[in-house]
């Protein structure tokens, strides 16, 4: 073999053991305890004005229809359960939406957020997802950074007038690479590399979870395609009660 | 349905003070996060899961498998901490790979020892709380916080909505099961699609239901429970205070001894 044909099998063995040692994937929770205890505080805070948007706008809605209130609650339980089953993909792996893409489009990213924290507060204690120190940084990742990179390009796509299904597809997708994203920066800013700083260990964080992360993305993508299609066609007065309007 | 919540409601300790359980958790959660040192992680370690199995009679087996759902996402993480890829080898390992080098260096394995110790002692500081407090007690310590009666009455409302739509969820799940729904993998994406929308409409419809069924109980927004008192006794609290007060001294010694 040639030197760049031994470089080639190297890469692929590294890829397909990579793709072999995850046999549980979930969905980026940063672990309690991994976030020295600046950074932790640094992310809480950042999330606070998107959650106090959240709040205020979820008690001006409960002034006005004191029915939503079940109706919140229902889709907080909803986006739990979804995100906590197993999704199919390849066989003997097992991985999980984040959910919070789908909850963006139907209900708005606002709303996500504070619903999302609360999410998170039980996948923490009631799943051993993430953690109550990492709150902040999970919260900002999967609540706050996903569900609104989701909404625009949402609302983008429909100003744009491309297809409704596309436009779903690309929504959820690129907000859940985007968790991703942000998760990875977060990690980097934690624990630069020693060789080449933050930018170089974000690189690597990018790197490790790929492999999982930008499958599911696209998974994730064509789900929440297929159930937003499905709920269009099948139940357009619920969708009604929860404000949800299909603007085509 | 969820292993945690049908563990903590048998705990050996349900019945002692939330607060106090709430406040020794995250105490030692903070001092162990904000020392990063290794001996106190794994005295951290050693006194939550003692109590939580001995105190707590969480079989061994099933705190050790709990212990174990984090760590994937722990080696992932330790590994893109300790392995860097450099033209120039650092002092523990290097494999060379092409012209780059795989390599780590001595002080990098020590950060990850650390954070694996560290990691691993908050994990056991969460599962004490969370094996040993129900979220009805843990939503009665946030009210005295005084967290927004808002949040507090939708974690409640959530909490009760997620065994509901579970419920429907795994039912739905076992018909499709049952059907040969998982078959190949295209069917099973069709059954996951179907199964997620009819529980979405099931849900909106239960929640409209559910509305309408506490609003002819007199529902104010505000579902007022009665919570079970246990008062704090005074031992547990000497026990708690003082072993916070030792593990905050032991700490304190390690980084002064470190840092001469």
């Amino acid at each position: 073999m040639t030197r760049k044909q031994k470089k080639l099998v190297a890469g692929i063995s590294i890829c397909s053991l990579m793709a072999g040692i995850y046999p549980a994937a979930n969905a980026m929770h940063i672990m309690e305890g991994y976030l020295p205890v600046t950074f932790c505080i640094a992310w809480g805070v950042l999330c606070l004005p998107f959650l106090t948007a959240g709040f205020i706008k979820i008690r001006r809605t409960l002034a006005e229809t004191p029915r939503t209130m079940t109706l919140l609650a229902m889709s907080g339980a909803f986006i739990f359960v979804i995100s906590s089953l197993k999704i199919p993909s390849v066989t003997g792996s097992c991985s999980h939406m984040t959910g919070t893409g789908f909850g963006a489009i139907l209900f708005g990213p606002c709303v996500v957020s504070v619903l999302g924290i609360i999410i998170l507060v039980f996948q923490a204690v009631l799943l051993a997802h993430g953690g109550l120190t990492t709150l902040g940084a999970n919260t900002f990742s999967m609540a706050v950074a996903g569900p609104f990179v989701t909404y625009g390009i949402y609302k983008l796509c429909q100003k744009c007038k491309i297809n409704h299904g596309i436009c779903v597809f690309l929504a959820a997708s690129l907000g859940d690479l985007f968790t991703y994203c942000v998760t990875s920066v977060q990690l980097a800013l934690a624990y630069p590399s020693e060789t080449g700083g933050s930018a170089a260990s974000t690189v690597k964080f990018l790197g490790i979870f790929a492999p999982t992360q930008i499958p599911l993305a696209i998974i994730e993508g064509l789900l929440t395609t297929a159930i937003i299609v499905c709920l269009e066609s099948f139940a357009k007065s619920e969708l009604n009660l929860i404000g949800y309007k299909k603007e085509a | 349905m969820i292993v945690i919540d049908r563990l903590c409601y048998n705990s050996g300790l349900r019945y002692v003070n939330a607060m106090e359980k709430f406040v020794f958790s995250m105490l030692t959660l903070l001092l162990c996060v904000s020392s990063r040192s290794i001996i106190a992680a794994i005295l951290v370690l050693l006194v939550t899961g003692t109590l939580t199995v001995e105190k707590g009679g969480i079989p061994l087996l099933c705190y050790l498998k709990l212990i174990t759902i984090p760590l994937v996402f722990l080696f992932l993480s330790i590994s893109a901490v300790l392995i860097n890829i450099s033209r120039t080898p650092l002092d523990a390992f290097a494999i060379p790979f092409g012209s780059f080098y795989l390599t780590g260096s001595v002080q990098g394995l020590l950060w990850g020892v650390q954070l694996i110790s560290t990691a691993l002692a908050s994990v056991s500081c969460l599962y004490f709380l969370s094996l040993s407090t129900p979220v009805a007690d843990i939503l009665g310590v946030l009210k005295k916080l005084h967290v927004p009666g808002l949040i507090t009455e939708l974690m409640l409302l959530i909490y009760r909505y997620i065994f509901i739509t579970l419920r429907t969820a795994s039912a739905i799940l076992i018909s499709q099961s049952s059907r040969l729904g998982n078959k190949s993998l295209h069917t099973a994406r069709k059954s996951f699609v179907a199964m997620a929308s009819s529980v979405f409409v099931l849900s909106v419809r239960q929640a409209g239901a559910q509305y309408d069924a506490m609003e002819a109980r007199c529902y104010n927004g505000r579902i007022q429970i009665l919570s079970e008192e246990h008062p704090a006794k005074y031992s547990e609290i000497f026990c708690i205070a003082g072993f916070e007060v030792f593990l905050f001294v032991l700490i304190v010694i390690l980084k002064y001894k470190s840092s001469i």
